[in-house]
């Protein structure tokens, strides 16, 4: 459906694509993830004919779009600050989109207002058509500025960080809402956030960026069962480095007991270790716990081993106390060699 | 004054400004004068207009432009369209005619030089004259403020120089002590104005300086306007002889057909008619009759004349307001 | 009870008496003056002098240039405006430096200019002249130096508001499917109207009040090439003093008139 080959850009004398080669299917629904600086938006833009590579190949539905302007591409965008019109009404803003189409393609005034209202209904802001964008709330706003992008039947949905500016509970919802909206209406969508939580939380895969180009593109599962590299492995699931030895298919650390990995060369190397790798037991093993929270998923708790502050997650059944012994067993690592 | 500016609409107005020549005669006459002469102009328009259309049965119309001389000089050269120019000195005529816009021997087609009417330099000082300024060695006594417009621009403040430079001549040593004493002259001139009605109004209007050096007919206006009251005229021992000439602007009347009119309009000027209008705005007439009438209003002094005291206007030019002449060198303002 | 940042009470009224005392010497007495002398002699003299023909063609001239000079720096401000605060073009430093030059240049220098390419000895004057085109001491000369000076007010005043505002809604309208022309009509535009406004009364009543520069290009003759601010300095000149003051005041009039159509526009708006 969309296929980017070798896109290149530079800003000054940085370059913000530096060779990105991309393939998404219909219907799927893709996060773009990484640090600030990786990319992720300048090829969002790219794709929506808002920025100009210098090098390299946008393919939407085998079309290439190097010719095509921004105006022609059919693509929806949803921007991260809305970039709503605040001249006008909700109303105005969604069918501004079908207002312009010339002449020929031009809906009616009542099949637009009709479209409109259908559009409204479906971001649950019905009635609302009649206000101006400061007289709404950030996630309302942010579900107009969809509405509009969706008015004009686009052939891809772009969406750069569409919940960076909200709080909590109102990401988590909008969120599920935005996937489902997805499903329903069968759309292709692209979007990009810093939120890994998001990232593998919606999309049917994850592209993760870093200086530009895709490092990785896979399921949020195998993303967390392989990294790519000790990159990946770092910025994803609350990993935390740790020094390590490979010898004999085994890792070895310092204060932990060893783990045992495969196709990793001997000698120094580093393992990442998320909370769900490291099991906690009460008694005697060198480490001790340093705090236990409770919260909303449960108990997060925090030991000491050596000279390590380390996650782990409990034992079944077992409540930790601040101070407690306790006994660290590593289920799985990824190792990358050093 | 006959004016037809009912009849003209905006997009005529801008039409007729920017239309090309007119081939045939017609339209508007430009009369690019100096600047004392606004009222009398203005007075002499509308006495030509009837006269004309008593002659020709043509109506005309006459546009009027002032400033300093040398400032419309410079004017008429970067292309306004003026059919005559009635300048204060030959001098500036000559730069127009040396641009070609003017035939070489253009002081010879009229009489006198082609000066109607002249004028002298006279002082005018504040009523009861608390200075006692009677002469112009008083001009350069400590604490006297001199009004004169500057010489670069205005035809009358070179008339000023002259005059002074003549009488210093004879009276502070020669050309050396004449430089001396203008220089010491120009310390005592707060500002000089672009044109010698500019200085008028600095001297009457807003009351600076002690002493005006001023046309004659200048010094006149300011009494009629002001009151007499206010002011006293003063007549020193010796001053110029004015002859500020008239041409037409063979060029531009060519272009545009009006060459009769134009002509008709400054032989006009020595008219009996004419000749008692510029006598009574203060200006010496060519015609004896007129004169002889007007006695009264022009004191008799000595007056020197360009051409004997100084060679000629080219020759006062080049020595003392060209570029690196008597005056750049003289005058240092601020000191 | 005073709150920390705020200045004290007597220091709040100095200020305050200070702001309206300097307002008032320089902006609501001259005014008054100006009126004042205009009507010392009553109503007839005013009346006499705004009805003479001069002062008449003075006031159409100034009405026609500003009739031209306005609407051309309307629509060249808001082009550049537009093509500095959203676009990257090579060339944009210097469109802001030149569209700043009208102001760092004494608008006696900028009517010489004119006069230097377009009068009679100049660039351009005897190709001019040979199709017997003049614009040096006439309408167009006029209109030209007045566009000169008064050009960068609707441009300064666009630049950092839709500099501020940002590309964003040009560049949603764009996916949306809106060409230049759709995006400027319907975003841009909208949102910088009041901006505009001001810019446009700038640039009037700097045009109607022009001086310097129309009197290097005038020409002075009376009842053609004469604006209303030049008319006054012949007046003036004339010892008319009564009228000059009438003429100012009809300046001063209609200065305020466009502030107060503003200010209407503003509070309908």
């Amino acid at each position: 459906m969309i296929e980017v080959r070798g896109l290149r850009l530079r800003y000054g004398g940085v370059a913000a694509l530096d060779g990105v080669d991309l393939a998404l299917r219909a219907g799927e629904f893709v996060a773009l993830l990484g640090a600030s600086g990786s990319g992720k938006t300048t090829l969002l833009r790219s794709l929506a004919g808002l920025e100009f590579p210098e090098a390299g190949q946008v393919l939407v539905e085998g079309r290439d779009m190097a010719a095509v302007p921004a105006r022609e591409r059919r693509v929806g965008f949803v921007f991260q600050n809305y970039a709503l019109f605040r001249h006008m009404t909700v109303f105005e803003n969604i069918a501004f989109g079908l207002r312009i189409k010339p002449r020929r393609v031009r809906p009616g005034r009542a099949e637009i207002a009709r479209r409109v209202e259908e559009l409204l209904a479906l971001v649950r802001l019905s009635g609302m058509g009649g206000r101006y964008p400061d007289q709404l709330s950030g996630g309302q706003r942010q579900r107009v500025a969809l509405a509009r992008a969706l008015a004009i039947e686009p052939r891809v949905l772009l969406l750069d960080e569409p919940f960076g500016a909200l709080d909590a509970k109102v990401r988590k919802e909008l969120r599920h809402w935005l996937r489902g909206l997805h499903d329903r209406l069968g759309l292709t969508s692209l979007f990009v956030t810093h939120d890994q939580d998001e990232a593998l939380e919606l999309a049917d895969r994850v592209a993760v960026m870093r200086d530009g180009r895709v490092v990785q593109f896979d399921t949020p599962e195998a993303l967390l069962a392989a990294p790519a590299d000790a990159g990946v492995a770092g910025f994803l699931g609350d990993a935390v480095p740790v020094d390590c030895v490979v010898r004999e298919g085994r890792a070895w650390f310092e204060g932990l007991p060893p783990v045992a990995v495969e196709g990793v060369a001997e000698g120094k190397a580093v393992a990442f270790l998320r909370p769900a790798d490291l099991l906690a037991e009460s008694g005697d093993g060198g480490a001790r716990v340093v705090a236990a929270r409770q919260d909303g998923r449960g108990v997060r708790l925090t030991v000491e081993v050596g000279a390590m502050l380390l996650e782990a997650t409990p034992a079944p059944g077992w409540v930790p106390r601040r101070g407690e012994a306790c006994r660290i067993t590593v289920l799985a690592a990824r190792v990358f060699p050093a | 004054m006959s004016v037809r500016l009912a009849r003209r609409s905006l997009p005529g107005l801008a039409l007729g400004l920017a239309a090309p020549a007119r081939a045939q005669g017609g339209g508007p006459l430009l009369n690019v004068s100096y600047d004392p002469t606004r009222e009398f102009y203005r007075a002499y328009n509308g006495a030509f207009a009837q006269w004309w259309r008593e002659k020709s049965g043509q109506a005309v119309r006459v546009n009027t432009s002032h400033g300093g001389s040398g400032r419309q000089a410079r004017a008429v050269i970067d292309g306004l369209a003026a059919d005559v120019v009635t300048l204060a000195l030959a001098y500036d005529i000559d730069a127009i005619a040396e641009r070609g816009l003017i035939a070489p021997d253009w002081q010879r087609r009229l009489p006198e030089n082609s000066a109607p009417y002249t004028s002298t330099i006279l002082f005018l000082v504040r009523k009861g004259n608390p200075k006692g300024i009677r002469e112009w060695g008083d001009l350069v006594k400590p604490g006297v403020g001199v009004i004169t417009p500057n010489p670069k621009t205005s035809g009358g403040a070179r008339w000023n120089y002259l005059a002074a430079w003549a009488w210093a001549r004879r009276n502070a040593g020669g050309d050396a002590g004449a430089a001396e004493y203008l220089g010491r002259l120009l310390r005592n001139v707060p500002v000089l104005d672009a044109g010698a009605r500019g200085s008028t109004t600095s001297f009457a209007q807003r009351a600076q300086g002690d002493v005006l050096l001023a046309w004659e007919n200048e010094a006149h206006l300011a009494f009629a306007e002001f009151g007499e009251g206010q002011f006293e005229i003063v007549v020193p021992s010796l001053s110029i002889l004015a002859e500020p000439p008239v041409a037409v602007v063979d060029r531009n009347v060519d272009r545009r057909g009006t060459r009769a009119v134009a002509e008709a309009y400054l032989e006009h000027l020595y008219s009996p008619e004419a000749q008692a209008l510029a006598a009574k705005h203060h200006y010496r007439p060519r015609d004896r009759a007129a004169l002889a009438a007007a006695r009264a209003t022009f004191p008799d002094l000595p007056l020197v004349t360009v051409d004997a005291e100084f060679g000629g206007w080219a020759e006062a030019q080049r020595a003392h307001f060209a570029d690196g002449g008597s005056f750049d060198r003289l005058y240092q303002p601020g000191r | 009870m005073r709150r920390p940042t705020e200045e004290a009470p007597w220091l709040r009224w100095v200020l305050c008496l200070a702001a309206v005392g300097v307002a008032v010497l320089f902006l609501v007495l001259p005014l008054v003056a100006v009126f004042a002398e205009a009507f010392r002699r009553g109503w007839g003299p005013v009346a006499k002098s705004l009805s003479d023909p001069d002062a008449l063609a003075a006031v159409r001239l100034t009405l026609l240039v500003a009739a031209i000079a306005v609407p051309v720096n309307l629509v060249g401000g808001v082009a550049a405006a537009w093509a500095i605060a959203k676009f990257d073009f090579p060339g944009r430093r210097l469109l802001m430096v030149l569209i700043e030059l009208p102001f760092s240049v004494s608008p006696v220098i900028s009517g010489l200019v004119y006069v230097l390419v377009f009068g009679a000895q100049g660039w351009l004057g005897p190709w001019l002249e040979e199709r017997g085109v003049q614009v040096v001491f006439a309408l167009p000369g006029i209109v030209l130096a007045t566009i000169f000076v008064t050009f960068p007010f609707v441009a300064r005043t666009l630049i950092p508001l839709m500099q501020d505002q940002g590309r964003t809604e040009e560049e949603a309208a764009a996916t949306l499917g809106a060409g230049g022309w759709r995006m400027f009509l319907h975003v841009t535009l909208p949102n910088i109207r009041w901006a505009l406004l001001s810019g446009v009364l700038l640039c009037n009543a700097r045009a109607m009040g022009e001086f310097g520069a129309v009197s290097v290009v005038s020409g002075h003759v009376r009842g053609e090439t004469n604006t209303m601010p030049l008319h006054v300095e012949i007046l003036y000149n004339e010892y008319q003093f009564v009228a000059a003051f009438a003429v100012a005041g009809l300046l001063a009039l209609l200065a305020l008139v466009t502030l107060a159509a503003k200010a209407m526009l503003e509070r309908a708006g």
